[in-house]
C-alpha cells in the first residue's frame, strides 16, 4: 500500500489495485465559489428573513436525498419511486430509540445509518430480479405498506400524530439561530452526499454503472460484475437517505409517516431530481432550492391555488426543459463520461 | 496446439424447440474456426451458451481445462472469453472511448489499473480499429461499420483469449466487408487472440478459417476444412435444399 503525491494528482496503490485523484488547484475555483454560495446563503438569510432558514433547510434536505437517489438510480439503471421509505426507516429508529431508550442523537445516528444499510441490502436483490414498470411499483408499493403498518401498530408508531419528545440536534437559546445551525448542518450533509457520490461518478464505477444504464447484458458480458455493482449502488443510498430521517426526527422533534411516506413527498424528491437535472448530481442542488422556494412562494401568493398550481408549473418546466435546470449549464460543458439517465424501454 | 475451448453434447430449449442438440466442438489456441449454417441453425445460441448469456440445459462448456457451464458472463470475460454482436450493442449514452474504458477495465484481471490507465489504453484500441478520431462522438452516432469496429474493440480490451465474432458482414458493403475482414485477421495477428467466426458468407470463411463446423437445425452437420465443407453434400442441402428427382 503507498500513496504517491504528484504535481497534479494523489496515486493511491492497494492490494494490486490503483487510485488516482485529481488534486490540480484550477479545478477547485467553480466548486469553492458555490460552496462559499451556499455557505454564505443561510447567514445572510439569517440576518435578513430568518424566517425563510426552513425553506433553506428544506431545500437542503431535498437535496441530500435526492443526490444519493441519482446514484440509486445510475447504478441499477433503474428509478426508485419510494425514496421516502429510507426516510421512514431513519426517522422512526432514530424516534423509537430516543423517546423509548434515551439515546443521544450521535447513536440513533448509528441505529438509522445501521437499519438504512439493513432494509437497504434486504430490498436490494430487487434491483436484480425485477425491471422496468415491476420495479417501479414494487418501490412504489414500499412506503405505503410502512405508511399502512404505522396506522396498525399505533401503539407503538402513533399513527397520524406521530412520535413526539424526540431529543433536539442542538439547542442554542434562540429559535432563529438554532435554525441557522440546522441550516449548516443540513448544508454539511447535502455536501458530504455530493463530495462522496461526486467522487464515485468520476470513478471507474462510474462507467461501470453506465454501462449498466445503457445494456446491462452486454456489460455483464465484458466483465462488469453487473449484481455486485446494483447492490452496493442501491444499499449505499438507501443508507443514506436513512441519515436524512434521522435529521428530519432530531430536527422537527417528532415524526410522522403521514408526513413523509406519502406519495406528494416522493414526487418532490422525483422533482427536484427531474427538474434540477435528470440525474445530475449538482442539478439535485439547483432543483432542491428551486422546488422549495418556488413551493413557499406558491404558498404565500396563491394560498389555497398552489397545491393545483405547484404540480401543473412543475409539469410545464419538464417538458420543456428536457436536461432539467442544470442542463442549461451542462450544455456548455458536454459530453463528459458522466453517465446520464438512459430511459429504459 | 493446446484446447482452448471444450463443448461437449450441449443442448438449448426454448419451450417445445430445441435450438441447439447436442453439440460438440472444440477450438485449438490460435485458430480460426468458422461457424455456419443457415437462418435458425442455432449458431449464435451455441454462443450465447459459451459467452454465459444463455444456461445450458445439458452439457458441458470448458474453457482452457476449466469448466466454465455454469459460470457467469462476467467471470467468464474475465478468464479470456469475448464476442461481438451480430446487430450491433453499443452504449448508446457513453462515448465511443468511454465505451472501451469498460472493456479495460472490467475485463482481465490487470494489476495496478486505475481509470487513467485505462482511458490511455482503450485510446490504443481504437487506434486499432481505426476510431481514435471518433473517441468523442456519442456510440449511437457511429455508422454501422464503425460500430462494429467499435465491438471489436471492445472485446479485444477485455484482453481476451477467445473471440466470438458474430457475422460482421452484415449489413455492411464490399469495401467496408473486405475492410472488416483484414480488421479481424489483424487482430489475430497482433493479439494472439483464437477466433470463431460465425458467418453466412461462405467466400470470407473460405479465405479467413482453418477450419470450418456446420450446424443445421441445432445439429452439427459438418466440420473439416473450408474445401470439404464446401463440398459436403449435407452442407449444400442444407443450403440450396435437396434436389428433387422426377
Amino acid at each position: 500500500m503507498d500513496l504517491e503525491v504528484k504535481r497534479d494528482r494523489l496515486v493511491f496503490r492497494a492490494m494490486g489495485g490503483k487510485w488516482e485523484w485529481g488534486i490540480e488547484p484550477r479545478y477547485w475555483r467553480n466548486p469553492l465559489i458555490y460552496i462559499s454560495l451556499l455557505i454564505l446563503a443561510p447567514v445572510v438569510v439569517y440576518f435578513v428573513y430568518p424566517a425563510l432558514l426552513a425553506t433553506v433547510i428544506d431545500a437542503n434536505l431535498l437535496a441530500a436525498i435526492a443526490i444519493p437517489l441519482s446514484l440509486m438510480t445510475l447504478g441499477t439503471g433503474r428509478m426508485n419511486f419510494g425514496p421516502q421509505f429510507y426516510i421512514g426507516i431513519g426517522g422512526y429508529t432514530a424516534a423509537l430509540l430516543s423517546i423509548h431508550f434515551g439515546l443521544s442523537p450521535g447513536m440513533t445516528l448509528i441505529a438509522a445509518a445501521l437499519a438504512g444499510l439493513v432494509f437497504g441490502f434486504a430490498m436490494s436483490p430487487l434491483s436484480i430480479i425485477s425491471g422496468g414498470l415491476y420495479y417501479t411499483l414494487l418501490t412504489l408499493l414500499f412506503p405505503l405498506v410502512f405508511l399502512e403498518i404505522t396506522f396498525i401498530y399505533t401503539d407503538l408508531f402513533k399513527g397520524d400524530t406521530g412520535l413526539a419528545g424526540i431529543s433536539s440536534l442542538v439547542s442554542v437559546g434562540f429559535f432563529s439561530l438554532n435554525q441557522l445551525v440546522y441550516a449548516f448542518i443540513s448544508l454539511a450533509m447535502m455536501l458530504i452526499y455530493l463530495f462522496i457520490i461526486d467522487k464515485i461518478l468520476r470513478s471507474r464505477y462510474a462507467v461501470q454503472m453506465a454501462a449498466i444504464n445503457d445494456d446491462e447484458e452486454v456489460a455483464n458480458g465484458i466483465g462488469v460484475n453487473v449484481n455486485k455493482t446494483k447492490i452496493i449502488s442501491f444499499v449505499i443510498p438507501a443508507m443514506m437517505i436513512s441519515i436524512i430521517g434521522w435529521f428530519y426526527a432530531h430536527y422537527y422533534g417528532t415524526f410522522a409517516g403521514v408526513t413523509f411516506l406519502p406519495l406528494a413527498f416522493m414526487l418532490k424528491i422525483l422533482m427536484v431530481i427531474m427538474i434540477g437535472g435528470r440525474i445530475q448530481i449538482y442539478g439535485c442542488i439547483v432543483g432542491g432550492y428551486f422546488i422549495a422556494f418556488l413551493e413557499l412562494l406558491l404558498i404565500r401568493t396563491t394560498g389555497a391555488m398552489s397545491p393545483v398550481l405547484f404540480p401543473i408549473i412543475l409539469l410545464i418546466l419538464l417538458l420543456t426543459l428536457r436536461e432539467g435546470l442544470f442542463g442549461l449549464y451542462r450544455k456548455r460543458h458536454y459530453r463528459e463520461y458522466l453517465p446520464t439517465l438512459h430511459v429504459r424501454r | 496446439m493446446a484446447e482452448i475451448l471444450k463443448v461437449t453434447n450441449v443442448t438449448k430449449s426454448f419451450g417445445g424447440l430445441t435450438a441447439v442438440a447436442g453439440v460438440s466442438l472444440s477450438i485449438n489456441e490460435g485458430e480460426t474456426v468458422g461457424l455456419m449454417g443457415p437462418n435458425g441453425a442455432g449458431k449464435t445460441t451455441l454462443v450465447n451458451m459459451i459467452c454465459g448469456s444463455y444456461s445450458v440445459d445439458s452439457g458441458k462448456i470448458e474453457f482452457m481445462g476449466k469448466d466454465i457451464t455454469n459460470l457467469p458472463p462476467w467471470k467468464r470475460c474475465k478468464l479470456g472469453v469475448s464476442r461481438t454482436y451480430q446487430i450491433p450493442r453499443p452504449f448508446p449514452e457513453l462515448t465511443t472511448l468511454s465505451s472501451v474504458v469498460v472493456s479495460a477495465l472490467c475485463g482481465k484481471d490487470r494489476q495496478n489499473r486505475s481509470l487513467d490507465d485505462a482511458f490511455t489504453e482503450a485510446t490504443h484500441y481504437l487506434e486499432f480499429v481505426g476510431l481514435f478520431s471518433k473517441r468523442n462522438i456519442l456510440a449511437r452516432d457511429l455508422t454501422l461499420f464503425e460500430m462494429r469496429g467499435l465491438e471489436l474493440a471492445r472485446a479485444l480490451a477485455t484482453g481476451p483469449k477467445l473471440i466470438f465474432i458474430d457475422e460482421v458482414m452484415a449489413g455492411l458493403n464490399p469495401v467496408e466487408a473486405e475492410k472488416a475482414v483484414r480488421l479481424i485477421e489483424r487482430s489475430k495477428d497482433q493479439f494472439g487472440v483464437t477466433i470463431l467466426w460465425i458467418e453466412h458468407v461462405m467466400a470470407v470463411l473460405m479465405r479467413a478459417a482453418e477450419r470450418v463446423i456446420v450446424l443445421h437445425y441445432g445439429e452439427k452437420i459438418a466440420e473439416g476444412s473450408p474445401e470439404e465443407v464446401a463440398k459436403n453434400q449435407a452442407v449444400i442441402e442444407s443450403y440450396l435444399g435437396e434436389r428433387k428427382n422426377a
